[in-house]
C-alpha cells in the first residue's frame, strides 16, 4: 500500500513537473504571440522601420541577423568540431586535454555582455572592424564555441571503442575513422551543439549591440554595421518609448525564426552525417 | 561544379568586404541611448536629403559619446546632458531639450515631494510610504546606472554623490524606468517627461509629481519654468569635418522639429 502510494507521488511528481515546464513555455509563447500578433503583417517583414521602429518594419533587421548568424556559424562550427574531435580523439586524459577543457567549461559560463566588450576592444577597435555585422558574427562565434564544442566532444565520446576499434581493424586511418566513422555516429550531438549555438546566437542582445551595432538600414556589406534583431527588440521595448507593440511583433518573428533554424539544423545534421555512415 | 560554385561564393564574399559608401562621406554617431533614436531618425532625412552620404549611428550611453568624440572613434559624440568643465576640449551643440521628471505608481496616493524628501528616500533615510503620508508599503528606489547622464543630471540637481544613493533597483535605459515603476506600486523612479507624459497618457499605472513645486509637464520645460532639464547635445572634438558640420547645422534646424516632437522631446524653437 505504501509503495503504491509512493509511486503514484513519484508519477504525479513527474507529470507536475513536465506540465509546468511546458505551461511556462506555453506562456511565454501565447503572451507574445497575443500582443505581437495584430502588428504582424506581410509589410511588417518586407519593409524599413520607420519612426525609431515605432512605424514600418523589420526588413533590414532580419537581413542582418542572417548576415550575423551566417558568419558565427561558418566559423564556429569547422573550429568546433576540429577541436572537439582533437579534445576527444587526438588527447589522452592528461593535463593538455584537461586544462583546455577547463578553459571551456569557464567560457560557456561568461555573460554575454563580456563577449561583447571583447569583441568591441579586439574586432571592432583592435583590428579595426569598426562597428559591422563581421565583428559581430565573430563575436558570437566566440561565444558559441565552448558550447557548441563541450556538446560535439561528449557526442564523440559517448561513441563506443568498439567502433574505433573497428576502424582500426579495417585498416583505416585516423582521420578516415574520425570521418566515416566517428563523427557521423556522434550526429545527434553535433546537431544538439548546433541547435545550442543557434538558439543562444540568434537571441543575443548583449554580445552584439557594441559590435555590431545598432544601423537599422539594409547592410551594403559585411564590414556595415547592422541591428540584430534581438537588440532592435531590446531598444524598441527599453529605450523607445510607445515601441511596445513593434516589438512584440519582432519578438514573435524572433520566435519563430529560432525555431524555424532549429528544424533546418536538425535535418541538415541529420542527413549530411548519417548518411555518410551507411555506404562505407 | 562544386569548384565553381566554392569560387563564385569567394567572389561573393570579397565583394562584399568592400563598404559602398566611401568614408569621406559616411558619419558616425555614437552615445546617448536617449538620443540615439532621435539621431537616427535625424539622419535617415538627412541621408534622403543628399543621396550617397550615409549616417551611422551607434547607442551605449553619453560617457561613450564624449569618450567615442574624443578618441576619433566617432565623427559626433551623443551627449544628453551639459558637458562638464572636464569636458572643455568638446564643442556641444543642442539639438533639442529633455525634461526629468520624478514617477511614482499610479495607485500610490502620495501627489507632492520637497527636495528633501526626494533626498531622504535615494539615501535610505526613509524606507517606507508611512513616513510620507502614504501607505503602509515599503519605498523601492530605481535608480540609473553608472554613466548614464540622466543619474548625473539627477545628483547634481539634488546635490547627491552616487555612493551616498542606496537603491533596490538599478536600471539603463528611459523605459526600463518606466516598466519598472509600472510594476511595482512601491516604487519611486526618475524618467524623460515627454515618455512619462506619453505612457501616462495611454493608461500605464504611473504618474509624474511636481517637481519643487513646478508641475511636470512637456510644456513647462519648453517654457523654461521647470527646473530639471537636460539639452541634448551633438559633440565634436575641434572643428568637425565639413559634412558633420552640414548634418549639425540639419540637425538644430527647425526641418525636424517634428522628428525631435515624435521623441516626446522639446524642440529648440518651436
Amino acid at each position: 500500500m505504501g509503495e503504491k502510494l509512493a509511486e503514484r507521488t513519484f508519477t504525479t511528481a513527474v507529470w507536475l513537473s513536465v506540465a509546468l515546464v511546458a505551461a511556462v513555455f506555453l506562456w511565454i509563447v501565447a503572451d507574445v504571440a497575443l500582443r505581437g500578433f495584430s502588428t504582424l503583417s506581410w509589410s511588417f517583414l518586407s519593409q524599413a522601420p520607420g519612426d525609431a521602429g515605432r512605424t514600418g518594419g523589420i526588413a533590414p533587421i532580419l537581413v542582418s541577423t542572417l548576415l550575423i548568424l551566417s558568419i558565427a556559424l561558418a566559423v564556429a562550427v569547422p573550429l568546433g568540431l576540429a577541436v572537439a574531435v582533437w579534445l576527444s580523439e587526438f588527447t589522452r586524459a592528461g593535463r593538455g586535454g584537461d586544462t583546455m577543457r577547463l578553459f571551456l567549461d569557464v567560457l560557456a559560463g561568461v555573460p554575454s555582455i563580456v563577449y561583447g566588450l571583447f569583441g568591441n576592444a579586439f574586432f571592432s577597435i583592435y583590428l579595426g572592424l569598426g562597428f559591422s555585422l563581421l565583428s559581430g558574427g565573430l563575436t558570437l562565434a566566440c561565444m558559441i564555441l565552448p558550447v557548441f564544442i563541450r556538446t560535439c566532444e561528449a557526442g564523440l565520446g559517448a561513441v563506443g571503442s568498439e567502433w574505433r576499434l573497428g576502424a582500426l581493424a579495417a585498416g583505416m586511418t585516423h582521420g578516415a575513422a574520425v570521418r566515416h566513422i566517428l563523427l557521423p555516429a556522434a550526429a545527434p550531438a553535433v546537431a544538439a551543439g548546433l541547435v545550442l549555438g543557434i538558439g543562444r546566437a540568434t537571441a543575443e542582445t548583449a554580445a552584439l549591440i557594441f559590435t555590431s551595432g545598432y544601423v537599422d538600414r539594409i547592410p551594403g556589406s559585411l564590414l556595415d554595421s547592422g541591428r540584430a534583431l534581438a537588440v532592435h527588440i531590446y531598444d524598441l521595448s527599453m529605450n523607445v518609448t510607445g515601441g511596445d507593440a513593434a516589438a512584440y511583433a519582432s519578438a514573435l518573428v524572433l520566435i519563430a525564426l529560432i525555431a524555424l533554424l532549429n528544424v533546418l539544423a536538425q535535418a541538415l545534421t541529420d542527413n549530411w552525417l548519417s548518411r555518410r555512415i551507411t555506404p562505407l | 561544379m562544386n569548384r565553381i560554385a566554392k569560387t563564385l561564393l569567394v567572389l561573393l564574399a570579397a565583394g562584399w568586404l568592400q563598404p559602398l559608401a566611401a568614408a569621406d562621406d559616411r558619419l558616425t554617431l555614437t552615445g546617448s541611448s536617449t538620443v540615439a533614436p532621435l539621431a537616427l531618425e535625424i539622419g535617415k532625412r538627412f541621408e534622403r536629403e543628399n543621396p550617397g552620404v550615409r549616417v551611422d549611428v551607434q547607442t551605449g550611453g553619453s560617457s561613450r559619446g564624449i569618450n567615442d568624440a574624443r578618441l576619433g572613434l566617432a565623427d559626433i559624440g551623443l551627449v544628453s546632458r551639459a558637458l562638464n568643465a572636464e569636458e572643455k576640449d568638446l564643442t556641444a551643440y543642442t539639438i533639442a531639450l529633455d525634461g526629468i521628471g520624478i514617477i511614482l505608481h499610479r495607485d500610490n496616493p502620495v501627489r507632492q515631494l520637497s527636495v528633501e524628501q526626494i533626498v531622504d528616500i535615494y539615501t535610505g533615510k526613509t524606507r517606507n510610504w508611512r513616513e510620507l503620508g502614504g501607505p503602509d508599503k515599503p519605498i523601492t528606489a530605481v535608480n540609473k546606472a553608472e554613466g548614464r547622464s540622466t543619474l548625473e543630471l539627477f545628483l547634481h540637481y539634488f546635490a547627491l554623490k552616487n555612493s551616498q544613493i542606496r537603491a533596490q533597483v538599478v536600471i539603463g535605459d528611459n523605459q526600463q524606468g518606466i516598466k519598472t515603476v509600472a510594476g511595482n506600486p512601491g516604487a519611486i523612479g526618475y524618467v524623460s517627461i515627454g515618455s512619462a507624459e506619453f505612457e501616462q497618457k495611454r493608461g500605464v499605472p504611473i504618474r509624474l509629481i511636481p517637481m519643487d513645486g513646478v508641475e511636470a509637464s512637456v510644456a513647462a520645460v519648453r517654457d523654461g519654468s521647470y527646473p530639471l532639464s537636460r539639452p541634448l547635445n551633438l559633440v565634436v572634438k575641434g572643428k568637425p569635418p565639413a559634412l558633420g558640420e552640414r548634418f549639425i547645422g540639419f540637425a538644430r534646424s527647425a526641418a525636424v522639429n517634428d522628428l525631435v516632437e515624435a521623441q516626446f522631446f522639446v524642440p529648440l524653437e518651436p
